[in-house]
């Protein structure tokens, strides 16, 4: 029984994760001084994190239509899938869930629309935990026991090197402007079931790294990690080098998402682990 | 503000209070008259602050504390004794501003203590109160020093437990007890280090002192509204905290200074003056002097008209005060701070800000109530407490950010029935650097203990003008000099501005962090503040320098480096 998996750009899934275990990615759309453009199609992140700083209107994310969720689903069911696991951003940050769950609606149970509560690679490891589940021949409720209990190993957790986008974007309700702040605060969030908490501040950017570093190590023995980040590949490579982590399989560093950089600004680090 | 009969007036006035026992009635009229002496003897003690910063003045304190001990029986009709000194232990502990304010307010919870069960104060209770006053006092500082108020309570303890052999008669203890004060305050300097450099007695012992002289004084029929007369020299006068005591009918501040024709009779003129008006003050100089009065309107001009008679005036200040004050109200109520709603069950940061704009930064953290230093810079227990009694979690955190507030934090912590902690913070950038630590859904006690860690990753330092001439640490200040502090050690005096901002980042190696925060206070201007940043700049190209307007008073400068 073949079941088909789909997830959406926020997922961060690296290309290559992607071809081999044939997930399907909806990309969520940005939209720049007027113009929208299809999130990994139109703009490459290093075009987005380059303008950034100089739009003129702060840059925001929107849902991509119902329809391109419809025709990926019908597609799919053309490829002989039986059933369908939609896997998306968690509900309190993005209304992708909710399109997603009304594009679902026409074809019955067929399509499970499930949300991760998590964001980036948080995704991203539920949607290979379930491809490779499907690719056991796993019946779809099996699939969806499995990552019940999947998701509640799961940890993201974020440094963001300013203020200003997060306050800005109006989706973290405790983030918002005031006057009077002072300019360099860096902040430490954990997304958990679907909230950004607020883990913190730091004034500078090396000790924030530090406390980012302790923060991981805090989590314990993991099975997996990835590490993400806004623009600020060295910075994450030698995150990576100085975690000094032995995983079985590969940490993979990524540019995290302009949808996520958006809303987080420049120079950001993050990591999604899952825990053993 | 009532008064009690004045006693000369009566006659047979002394006579018949000494057969009377002491009564919750009696008491309250000692209370009064504790309170009364001590303030008109304020500016002494404030004169006796060692460290030349201006604030946190302990003769302020201790009057604002006294004052709201006396508001908590001055309208009871109770004539228990027990029920009158525990009132006034509530009040002093509730109104307890700065340490010694905190101090003050143990020693009457003693006092309250040995009371338990008592109808009157007789020579045994009143020694046993001593004691017991002293061994609360102790037992509240976590580390008590010698030449302090602790070391009269002490030696008055023990004296009065002598005098019990000799006496039974409680205004003979009282009188022993106010001897052995007044020398227990005089042999301060030979147990602190501190007092003996700058040459004075401790300024929490001496208004201990002013407070039971007050007693003695009333129980002797003497007057209580002229200070024991004394001139200052004439930088130490002070007359910011004109605003503190403004009193009905005294709308106007008249400041004049002369020479005087013929050597001035400081006695002839001060009670000349208090025909006139209140809050003076008589300052001395080269061959002249200054006075500052409060004075109804209609009577403005007759401490000029008087001076004119004595000498030459060469400069006269008047201003209405009324007037002022309204003009500090409408800039306080101009910006509203915005504070971090508090969700129900999250830990509440409160924090004490010195200026107006520091509490800015500190909302902007997420602080969730803002304690406003005020002028004499000491909230009381009360006034910190009232900020988070009503928010609706159970789980507080207080950052003092100033030494001298730490205790009323403390009493507040422990007035509350709510989960409380103080953080030792003892200036406002480690208040900073610990509220940075806050997660609002974190477990508290871990919380807690990553604040505190928080409070050694930033150097502090804090530029103020000199209130007085005293060698500290090995370094010499003479009083009107700008002066450096380092995590509140005293580092430097100089005359300039730039050379003292670069002199403390040389000596907290800024060389080694990333960050300068420079808050400027209320008392320098934008422009200067800007050139002192350039030079700053300058010389650490490899940090960053942000700065920020604080509005305090009284420190040009509050300085972080991280």
């Amino acid at each position: 029984m073949r079941i088909g998996i789909v997830t959406d750009s926020t997922a961060d899934i690296p290309p290559e994760l992607v071809k081999q275990h044939h997930i399907r990615v909806v990309p969520a759309i940005i939209v720049m001084d007027g113009e929208s453009f299809t999130d990994g199609e139109d703009i490459s992140r290093q075009e987005f994190y380059e303008r950034l700083p100089y739009l003129r209107t702060p840059a925001t994310t929107a849902t991509p239509s119902m329809g391109v969720f419809q025709e990926i689903y019908t597609k799919l069911f053309q490829e002989g899938a039986k059933a369908i696991l939609s896997l998306h951003v968690a509900s309190q940050l993005s209304g992708i869930f909710n399109t997603a769950k009304i594009a679902a609606q026409s074809f019955g149970e067929r399509v499970h629309v499930i949300d991760s509560t998590s964001l980036s690679m948080g995704i991203g490891f539920q949607v290979l935990a379930a491809a490779k589940a499907a690719a056991q021949e796993l019946s779809a409720e099996k699939i969806l026991d499995h990552l019940h209990s999947f998701q509640k190993r799961i940890r993201v957790l974020a440094m963001l090197d300013t203020l200003e986008y997060i306050r800005r974007s109006g989706r973290v309700s405790w983030a918002t402007a005031r006057i009077g702040a002072l300019l360099r605060v860096k902040l430490f969030v954990e997304v958990s079931e679907g909230k950004v908490l607020n883990m913190g501040q730091a004034r500078t950017r090396r000790k924030a790294i530090e406390h980012f570093k302790t923060m991981i190590h805090k989590l314990g023995p993991l099975e997996e990690l990835a590490i993400m980040h806004t623009n600020a590949e060295a910075d994450a490579h030698q995150l990576l080098a100085d975690l000094a982590l032995n995983l079985p399989s590969p940490i993979h560093v990524l540019n995290a998402t302009p949808v996520i950089g958006t809303h987080v600004g420049p120079n950001g680090l993050g990591i999604a682990a899952v825990l053993k | 503000m009532t008064t009690p009969p004045q006693p000369q007036e009566t006659p047979g006035f002394v006579e018949k209070l000494r057969q009377e026992p002491i009564d919750g009635l009696a008491f309250k009229n000692l209370a009064f008259a504790a309170l009364t002496w001590l303030r008109t003897n304020h500016e002494m003690v404030n004169a006796l602050n060692v460290f030349p910063v201006p604030d946190g003045d302990t003769g302020t304190n201790m009057v604002l504390t006294m004052q709201s001990a006396y508001n908590e029986i001055k309208n009871s009709p109770e004539r228990s004794i027990e029920k009158i000194a525990n009132a006034l232990a509530q009040g002093a502990l509730m109104g307890a501003r700065g340490n010694s304010g905190v101090i003050l307010s143990q020693l009457w919870r003693g006092v309250a203590r040995a009371l338990d069960g008592k109808d009157v104060l007789d020579g045994e209770t009143f020694a046993k109160a001593f004691a017991v006053a002293r061994d609360t006092a102790y037992k509240g500082v976590v580390r008590p020093v010698e030449g302090t108020i602790l070391t009269v309570a002490k030696d008055i303890a023990s004296a009065t437990e002598k005098a019990l052999a000799i006496t039974q008669d409680p205004y003979e203890i009282l009188e022993i007890a106010v001897e052995e004060a007044s020398a227990s305050v005089e042999r301060t300097p030979e147990l602190l280090d501190v007092l003996k450099d700058a040459g004075v007695v401790d300024s929490g012992g001496k208004g201990f002192f002013f407070l039971l002289d007050g007693m003695l004084r009333f129980s002797k029929g003497m007057p209580l509204d002229t200070a024991v007369a004394s001139v200052k020299s004439l930088s130490a006068l002070n007359f910011d905290n004109a605003m503190e005591t403004v009193e009905e009918g005294q709308d106007y501040e008249v400041v004049v200074d002369f020479r005087p024709h013929e050597p001035l009779i400081l006695e002839q003129f001060y009670s000349d003056l208090e025909k006139m008006g209140t809050s003076i003050q008589i300052g001395e100089g080269e061959g002249m002097y200054r006075m500052h009065i409060h004075v109804p309107t209609e009577k403005r001009y007759e401490p000029i008209d008087y001076t004119m008679s004595i000498g030459t005036i060469t400069k006269v200040h008047i201003e209405n005060l009324l007037a002022q004050m309204e003009d500090i109200e409408k800039s306080s109520k101009a910006q509203p701070i915005k504070l971090t709603p508090v969700e129900p069950g999250q830990i509440a940061v409160i924090t004490v800000a010195p200026g107006p704009g520091i509490a800015n930064v500190f909302a902007s953290l997420g602080a969730a109530a803002i304690v406003e230093g005020g002028q004499t810079m000491n909230p009381s227990t009360q006034e910190i407490l009232q900020t988070f009694e009503n928010l609706p979690t159970d789980r507080i955190i207080i950052l003092p950010n100033n030494k001298n507030i730490f205790m009323a934090a403390k009493a507040a912590s422990e007035v509350t029935v709510k989960q409380a902690a103080v953080i030792p913070s003892r200036t406002v950038p480690q208040g900073l650097s610990a509220l940075l630590r806050l997660i609002p859904n974190g477990d508290f006690d871990a919380v807690v203990a990553d604040m505190e860690s928080a409070l050694g990753d930033v150097e502090t330092g804090e530029i103020t003008i000199a209130t007085r001439t005293v060698e500290i640490d090995g370094v010499n200040v003479n009083e009107g000099e700008i002066i450096v502090l380092h995590n509140g050690k005293l580092i430097l005096s100089t005359d300039n501005l730039t050379t003292a901002c670069l002199a403390f980042l040389e000596k907290a190696a800024a060389d080694d962090f990333e960050l300068i925060t420079l808050f400027y206070g209320a008392d320098i201007q934008k422009a200067e503040v800007n050139q002192i940043a350039d030079q700053i700049r300058e010389t650490y190209a490899d940090l960053e320098v942000e700065i920020q307007n604080g509005g305090q008073p009284h420190y040009q400068f509050i300085i972080s480096i991280e």
